[in-house]
């Protein structure tokens, strides 16, 4: 257990647990709080999570946790780990099972005041067109070939299948889709988790929202990017469904092995990782890339299920009910990139798991159209309350490998959230608030409950305090549509 | 108690105990079960496997096998709840599972995790927690 003597503050935002704290850290462990946040840190495992990251094999510089950061399994929720060959690492733990879990955000050109009257058919639709719920397929079943296109293609599948247009590709963190995705590794059982559900949305905490813009503190950059206030915009948050899962299921698995035989030694077993420069850690690699194509397409497909839903109820009601993209992003991946570890340029291997990459102003990995104010980020709160959009900066580059917090983070069990809070009751509430709710369940609504999270403003204060990111405009919502 | 929820702050973890491996086994996939349905539905037996696992040690049995199950729950709903073990080993289990379709799973179980797992024995038989990404 990590105690609060143990600490050392660096500056109003960061604080670090040096490698003394315990014999087999090989960095500094940090992370990104204000005094109300470190609290709820210091009362769950995720600092201790933390250190034992901070064990990994050739792990570099130090180990990060975001502020919405809570305890996970394996890696903390939240944790930014960046590892170096020759003796770095690859740990399928540190992606998570729902690999590419990520969020995208459509915009309009209809306002509040134009939609309010269709709201209600609005969520209707979404929920009938954009399949929700345990395990639950979708309208597109693939075939053996079409599913390997999936993984090795990604979003590009989707478009090219007339799922979507050609902006939106330029508009997703990689263009929708990792290089050296190798579908051979990904297992026969896999597959068959993953063959139904391409546009579907799952269950848990993934959902669909329609928001407005309330707020701008940006007005160059939100105009830049396509924002405005008043105007109406939609979160989709899902990932790679039971095709991730099974990959991350199938590598923590046979790592154990491997683990072993390359004689590394770790505090917790779902730390296994393999060596960057092996067979395995390749293998694992392009499997984790399939994996993360398929659920840009799956996150392409839901886009395309979007518009649909909003052309069926408004076409020949309002003007222009299209929604084009502002931008796509994952939180669960591991990717090589280059960054500047302790004055050199070195390709590292970073691992955000529950964290948001936040390239700043000036990266090619950026879309030209925001290469000049970097990337766009989205930060979803929790249900019923505000989101955000910020930008990537140049100190997120240098402090964190590009990366920044990804949500409001939980504080309370999901089974303390169903002791304290009714499915049927939350609802009520959220309408009476003015939001639409369209929920397959109850008990699975109140999981997700407002009150089991962190305020996800105080999260983003501590991001744009530490300038890991700048805010750019809040959202808020309108309707909720969840499995 | 065969299985206990423990406090988790994101997802699900049970506390298993069983007088052995095979109580323990039968015990964790009952615990699994509970987690994705609001009511224990085990009366049905309409449809019966037969499962082989092969792992490296007893934990990494115990993940293969709850994974197993998961992976029936989540492709076909199909929920087992009487378990013939005719061999089980800590690195070898073989088994006839009986169970049934259920209409709709409450919980999306999305894996079985190896965090912090170890199987102790203690004076009463085996005490394991598992944590279920959910």
């Amino acid at each position: 257990m990590v105690h609060h003597r143990d600490l050392r503050r660096i500056d109003a935002y960061l604080f670090e647990i040096p490698p003394s704290f315990r014999p087999d850290m090989r960095v500094p462990a940090r992370f990104y709080a204000d005094d109300t946040l470190i609290q709820g840190v210091l009362g769950d495992r995720s600092l201790e999570q933390l250190v034992n990251t901070a064990t990994l094999p050739g792990v570099v510089q130090h180990v990060l946790a975001m502020p919405d950061m809570h305890q996970g399994y394996g890696f903390p929720i939240g944790g930014v780990v960046a590892t170096a060959p020759p003796d770095g690492v690859i740990s399928p733990g540190g992606v998570g099972y729902d690999i590419n879990c990520g969020v995208r955000l459509l915009a309009g050109h209809l306002n509040f005041e134009e939609i309010r009257p269709h709201l209600d058919d609005v969520a209707s639709a979404l929920y009938a067109n954009c399949p929700s719920g345990v395990g639950k397929g979708g309208a597109v079943r693939l075939t053996a070939g079409e599913l390997d296109q999936v993984m090795e293609k990604g979003a590009h599948w989707a478009v090219g299948r007339g799922f979507g247009v050609a902006t939106d590709l330029e508009h997703t963190e990689e263009t929708g889709c990792l290089a050296g995705a190798d579908p051979d590794q990904v297992s026969a059982r896999a597959r068959d988790r993953g063959r139904d559900q391409v546009g579907t949305l799952g269950a848990g905490n993934h959902f669909i929202e329609v928001d407005v813009v309330d707020q701008v503190t940006d007005e160059a950059v939100a105009r830049r990017i396509g924002l405005f206030t008043g105007q109406v915009a939609v979160q989709i948050h899902c990932g790679s469904r039971g095709l991730g899962h099974q990959v991350c299921t199938d590598y923590v698995s046979r790592f154990q092995k491997t683990t072993r035989k390359y004689g590394i030694e770790l505090p917790d077993r779902e730390l296994v990782c393999a060596p960057l420069d092996s067979s395995e850690g390749r293998d694992y690699l392009a499997a984790m890339k399939a994996a993360a194509n398929y659920a840009f397409a799956n996150r392409q497909v839901l886009a395309h299920h979007v518009r649909r839903s909003f052309e069926q109820v408004l076409a020949g009601k309002l003007k222009r009910p299209e929604l084009f993209q502002i931008y796509d992003i994952a939180h669960n991946m591991a990717k090589m990139e280059t960054h500047t570890v302790g004055g050199r340029t070195v390709e590292v291997c970073v691992h955000r798991k529950g964290a948001t990459r936040a390239f700043g102003p000036g990266s090619e990995a950026l879309p030209a159209a925001y290469r000049d104010i970097g990337q766009p980020v989205l930060v979803p709160g929790s249900m019923g309350t505000c989101s955000w959009v910020l930008v990537g900066t140049e100190t997120s580059m240098s402090q964190a490998f590009g990366s920044t917090c990804h949500g409001a983070g939980r504080t309370m069990s999901r089974s303390q959230a169903k002791r304290s809070v009714q499915g049927p009751t939350l609802r009520r509430e959220l309408e009476a608030g003015g939001i639409r709710v369209r929920a397959g369940s109850m008990a699975g609504l109140a999981e997700e409950a407002p009150a089991a999270y962190k305020d996800v403003d105080r999260v983003v204060n501590v991001v744009d305090g530490a300038g890991l990111a700048r805010r750019v405009a809040r959202l808020t919502p309108l309707a909720v549509i969840k499995g | 108690m065969r299985f206990e929820e423990v406090e988790h702050t994101a997802d699900r973890a049970l506390r298993i105990r069983g007088r052995d491996l095979a109580d323990l086994f039968a015990n964790a996939a009952a615990g699994l079960n509970s987690l994705m349905l609001a009511s224990d539905s085990s009366d049905a037996a309409s449809v019966a496997k037969r499962i082989e696992l092969e792992a490296a040690d007893a934990e990494d049995l115990l993940v293969a096998w709850l994974s197993e199950l998961a992976f029936w729950a989540e492709t076909e709903s199909l929920i087992f709840s009487r378990f013939h073990f005719m061999e089980l080993t800590p690195v070898r289990l073989r088994a006839v599972i009986t169970g049934g379709h259920v209409e709709a799973l409450q919980k999306h179980v999305k894996a079985v995790t190896f965090h912090n797992l170890a199987i102790r024995h203690e004076p009463e038989g085996l005490v394991v927690t598992v944590v279920f990404d959910v």
